[in-house]
């Protein structure tokens, strides 16, 4: 019995002290492990099959979302995709672009979540190369603001949406630093449910929970 | 002593007959305690194997070479621990709950049920995967897949080894021969599907299980088929969805899905 005492106190100390620096000591993009198929080569070349087609449309939306969630990425540019989501350097493969819009194409579909939603083109008949990656939907993101304000007291209140997304009270929340727009539109899933109230305009918006 | 003597006169027939007779007598009697010595021994053994699958019947549902040195004894005394499963249809019908196997009154239904629950998860796992690889998945792919353990759910992973998961595969037969064990290039897969592979397609993925991969040229080389030949063969694997395409290399590439957990 007091062998095994001194064992377990030192043990326990190295990692509460390791974990205030966690955080901080690892920047999350070095942390992201792609799946394993991400390695598959045939993964980035479309598959003629229909069945297996689906199927790795189905595996390419977990592969988008997971990535986006990891490196908290609330919108996606065609032009300028993030590093090393649709290709993989070490087999010499990545996915084309015309690919890439078939893959987010079944992710915008109702069916499939949606996991993404086109960002319209300013210009008309433009096909549009951005869009909202939804690792959590707006409906989502809607419940969890309106549970961490609920939580902390602050129904009645008004907030900026300034404070919602840069705030010092959120910056242990996973939609700091938020797209605004995507903010924007989580708010106005609790507006229509007449839980919320915008006002004001751009910069200097407000918003009340009820 | 008697038979010896043929005797005189009419009487001679009715002896004959009295000893056919005490013949027959004796020969049943020799065969009831037969009979009865056997049951008693049979009790005695059904005794043992049940105090003994009662004792360990923990050991025999969580260490697989356990379960797997048990198995092999029951085999070598003749024993089917899956014949249960036929024996429970054929009586089953009217009685019911009643007409158990002979395993599952013998060891409690443990071990039966152990097989028939990890055939569920084999089924599973089929069914799972039957988009990404068109119903051919490899036994040792299976035992990881249920080694971790349903989606979602903590701690559901089984611990199993190859042979238990062959056997629960026998016991899903009595549902006809949806899941067969097919052997290719040393590994052994369980088809999913109701499809027979030709020994062309067979061939190929033989050569897929080798290489990793193969390519039109790759079997013209190496098999020494006709181009016309090779396209139609991996045509046929495609629509079966039993091979990925891999454009972007120098020819085109077709890969297994197997490797594609495998972290290449």
């Amino acid at each position: 019995m007091a062998a095994t005492l001194p064992d377990t106190t030192p043990s326990s100390l190295p990692t509460t002290a390791l974990s205030p620096l966690h955080p901080t000591s690892t920047p999350p993009t070095s942390t992201f492990h792609p799946p394993t198929h991400a390695s598959f080569p045939p993964f980035y070349t479309l598959q003629p099959n229909l069945t297996t087609r689906a199927r790795q449309l189905d595996l390419w939306s977990t592969h988008v979302t997971t990535y986006c969630a990891h490196h908290r990425i609330f919108r996606l540019n065609l032009s300028n995709p993030p590093l090393n989501l649709f290709s993989n350097p070490s087999i010499h493969r990545s996915l084309k672009t015309s690919d890439i819009r078939v893959v987010l194409d079944h992710m915008s579909r109702p069916e499939n979540g949606p996991r993404i939603e086109w960002i319209s083109a300013g210009a008309k008949g433009e096909q549009s190369s951005s869009c909202y990656v939804y690792w959590k939907t707006p409906a989502e993101w809607a419940e969890a603001i309106y549970g961490w304000v609920e939580a902390t007291g602050q129904k009645g209140a008004v907030l900026t949406v300034y404070e919602l997304r840069e705030g010092d009270a959120v910056r242990e929340r996973e939609w700091r630093e938020m797209d605004e727009e995507l903010l924007r539109k989580a708010l106005g899933v609790l507006v229509k449910r007449g839980k919320a109230q915008v006002f004001g305009q751009e910069e200097n918006a407000g918003v009340k929970f009820f | 002593m008697a038979s010896n003597r043929r005797g005189v006169g009419l009487s001679a027939f009715s002896n004959a007959a009295i000893s056919s007779d005490q013949y027959a007598r004796h020969g049943q009697q020799l065969r009831t305690t037969h009979a009865d010595a056997l049951a008693n021994q049979l009790s005695v053994f059904q005794a043992a194997l049940h105090n003994f699958s009662l004792t360990h019947a923990k050991d025999i549902r969580s260490n697989p070479s356990f379960r797997a040195e048990f198995a092999r004894m029951c085999n070598a005394i003749g024993v089917d621990p899956l014949a249960g499963s036929n024996v429970k249809q054929s009586g089953g019908a009217g009685a019911g709950g009643k007409a158990g196997s002979v395993w599952a009154k013998m060891l409690g239904s443990s071990v039966n049920d152990f097989y028939f629950e990890l055939a569920v998860r084999v089924v599973e796992v089929c069914r799972e995967t039957r988009s990404e690889n068109g119903g051919m998945i490899a036994v040792n792919e299976v035992q990881k897949r249920i080694g971790k353990g349903r989606q979602g759910l903590v701690g559901g992973g089984m611990d199993v080894t190859e042979d238990d998961i062959l056997r629960s595969i026998e016991s899903l037969e009595p549902l006809g021969g949806m899941f067969k064990v097919q052997v290719l290039g040393g590994g052994r897969f369980i088809r999913s599907v109701p499809k027979e592979l030709n020994p062309d397609q067979s061939k190929v993925l033989e050569v897929i299980q080798v290489l990793g991969y193969v390519s039109i040229s790759l079997l013209r080389d190496n098999l020494g088929w006709e181009r016309a030949r090779a396209i139609a063969v991996m045509d046929d694997l495609v629509a079966d969805s039993l091979v990925w395409v891999d454009t972007q290399a120098d020819e085109t590439e077709f890969w297994s899905p197997a490797s594609m957990h495998d972290g290449a």
